[in-house]
């Protein structure tokens, strides 16, 4: 089902998202209904257990809702099952994880190009996109490494190449600067945002890094599962 | 395509992740498949052993015979000898083509032996002693004497058995008693002893007698007649194929019979025997599937984390099924090339160097009418050794099923947040 042309990118409608634990009943996310559009950078943010990580799951259709309704470039995704939800990751959706969570078996360019792959861009194609971003990311001469040959840093820019490479209309990032050092941190996050600025991606990331917040141009505060504080971060407030 | 490629890419990577694994899995379905292609070359070994043996001691791979002499038996149901041209004609002309290497006229009676210290029913069989030579193996079989002579009309080959009850040794003379084909009189015949045989068969050697097909039918009075045309074939496998030839050219009054209608006592004996081969390596099978089917499952389940991590970027649950089923196709076809070519190499050790039976057996064993021989040589055919390599790899991979299913479906995704 898709709606106009107006229809933002992400939208989340009332969404709750529970966990029975024994007889108790959990809420990881109550109630949380917020639009992002094309283009916009939006960190959010929270102390940990506020929620962040199961709302980027949500966003990404790897965890269902509740109740609410998740809708993404217009479509619901409670009327996707599985492999539809894979495909639309796989068509729209970038993924960058706190972990890295690289293929280990693959080297860092075969883990860059993995999604171009499955997407079926012709080899040489692949091969010029992704050699040219891992040198973007600082890591032309590292392209045959295997993740396990890599220092945290260089994994987590792999892991951004890869995300990045398909050119997807909304990237996903759950604490993408947690296991870095601040060089390294802030090295990333100029690139997130170059890549905002020049290709119109739409940033997505949970954090609770003063650090990173200060560069978003949009906070959205979780505190217990709901929604705090939705709020445009002015251009003179920003690091 | 090109998801197919990085899946046969990334299957065998991960196969190669936990060598020792993969090597120990691989292995032991290896020696599994080896084991059992050893096994049924020495079943299959054993068992042509045992056709050969029956086929040379009196047997046939097809035999031709008056309609209804099988069932019914009767001397009196003969080939005549218009019947026994149609034959000869049919294997003339089909000589080549059947593989035919031998075709050794026989008569068949019941009959009385006595001597002055004995008397014994026996079972006479008239066949031309050059011809036989050239393919039995009764002459082998001679404990004492010499096997029979073209013309030698007085000589008999008696068995062991047949010695000792009428107390006669090579040389002596005793006097046959049978019906006649076509009269109801008993005839006589004084017959010189020219060997005793041993065939190992106490059945047959307590109660059967050579005589020349020349002597044979004039004491049965049939003329140019004969009770059964034995047709030897290059390739036993060739039997049916043949008999069934044979009854749509020599259709009327004669029957003709593959070696498994004519000796059913030896056909059971190999059905069950095989049957019971079967029984054992399914068994053998469904225990190593087991440890298969747990490695595979355990290898999914130690990369749960991982296959969270695929369904985030996209890569659909039928493509990590498929990466499962192929991670269990690499081993099954590692296991299948090592396992055939251990398995073939064992084949061709006990084809030339065959598996003494002493080894488990001090005696000469015996069973279904034939005499099983003290060395068995492996006998393989390529379509045992195709078939048992397809079963060893469309098992590992039925057996792959459940954990691809558990790649496929698994909802692991709180995974991918820990670090």
């Amino acid at each position: 089902m898709t709606t106009g042309k107006s229809e933002p990118l992400l939208r989340l409608d009332r969404v709750s998202r529970q966990y029975t634990q024994g007889e108790q009943t959990v809420y990881a996310l109550r109630d949380v209904t917020f639009t992002a559009e094309k283009g916009e950078f939006i960190a959010i943010a929270g102390p940990s257990g506020s929620g962040k990580t199961t709302l980027l799951n949500l966003c990404a259709g790897l965890d269902r809702p509740t109740e609410g309704t998740v809708w993404l470039n217009g479509r619901n995704l409670a009327e996707l099952n599985r492999h539809q939800l894979a495909r639309l990751r796989l068509e729209e959706v970038g993924f960058i994880f706190q972990a890295f969570n690289l293929i280990p078996v693959l080297s860092a360019e075969e883990n860059a190009e993995f999604i171009l792959l499955l997407r079926g861009v012709p080899a040489r194609e692949r091969k010029e996109k992704v050699r040219a971003l891992l040198k973007e990311v600082g890591l032309q001469g590292m392209e045959s490494r295997r993740p396990g040959q890599l220092s945290g840093g260089q994994q987590q820019r792999v892991a951004v190449a890869r995300a990045i490479a398909a050119e997807p209309k909304l990237v996903l990032a759950d604490e993408p600067t947690a296991n870095l050092d601040t060089e390294t941190a802030f090295a990333l996050l100029n690139l997130l945002e170059r890549l905002n600025r020049e290709h119109g991606t739409t940033f997505l990331f949970s954090t609770h890094d003063p650090r990173v917040m200060q560069r978003a141009h949009r906070i959205i505060r979780l505190l217990d599962g709901r929604i705090e504080i939705d709020e445009q971060v002015p251009t003179f407030n920003r690091g | 395509m090109q998801a197919f490629q990085i899946i046969l890419i990334l299957a065998w990577r991960n196969l190669w992740r936990n060598k020792r694994r993969t090597i120990l899995t691989a292995g032991v379905v290896s020696l599994g498949l080896a084991l059992l292609l050893i096994f049924l070359g020495i079943g299959d070994g054993s068992h042509q052993q045992m056709i050969r043996g029956a086929v040379r001691l009196g047997g046939a791979h097809v035999a031709v015979q008056a309609a209804g002499y099988q069932a019914r038996g009767g001397i009196e149901r003969t080939i005549s000898a218009s019947d026994l041209a149609r034959i000869y004609s049919w294997v003339q002309s089909r000589r080549d083509e059947l593989g035919i290497t031998h075709v050794l006229p026989r008569a068949f009676a019941s009959g009385l032996v006595s001597s002055a210290d004995g008397a014994s029913g026996v079972r006479v069989i008239g066949l031309e002693p050059e011809k036989e030579k050239s393919f039995s193996s009764f002459h082998e079989k001679l404990v004492r004497g010499h096997f029979l002579a073209p013309g030698d009309d007085t000589g008999a080959v008696i068995g062991e058995g047949v010695a000792r009850k009428l107390e006669i040794e090579p040389g002596e003379k005793f006097v046959l008693m049978v019906q006649g084909a076509h009269s109801p009189e008993i005839q006589s015949v004084l017959l010189r002893v020219s060997g005793v045989m041993q065939t190992g068969l106490e059945d047959f050697d307590q109660a059967t007698i050579l005589i020349t097909l020349d002597t044979a039918r004039e004491l049965f009075g049939l003329d140019d007649q004969v009770h059964q045309v034995a047709i030897m074939l290059e390739r036993q496998e060739q039997s049916e194929e043949a008999a069934r030839e044979g009854n749509q050219v020599l259709a009327g009054e004669l029957e003709v019979l593959s070696w498994q209608e004519l000796m059913p006592e030896l056909r059971d004996f190999i059905r069950i025997d095989d049957g019971g081969n079967y029984v054992f390596n399914a068994m053998f099978f469904l225990i190593i599937s087991f440890l298969v089917a747990n490695t595979l499952l355990m290898s999914v389940l130690e990369r749960r984390r991982e296959f969270a991590l695929l369904d985030a970027i996209g890569f659909t649950p039928a493509r990590r099924f498929v990466l499962v089923l192929v991670e269990a196709a690499w081993i099954a076809f590692l296991a299948v090339l090592v396992g055939t070519v251990l398995g073939y190499a064992g084949h061709l050790y006990l084809h030339y160097r065959g598996l003494p039976l002493s080894l488990f057996y001090s005696s000469e064993m015996a069973a279904a009418g034939t005499v099983i021989d003290p060395v068995i040589y492996s006998d393989l055919a390529w379509t045992r050794v195709v078939g048992s390599a397809l079963i060893v790899f469309f098992l590992t991979f039925i057996l792959a099923l459940l954990p691809a299913w558990r790649g496929a479906t698994g909802q692991d995704v709180q995974l991918l947040g820990q670090v």
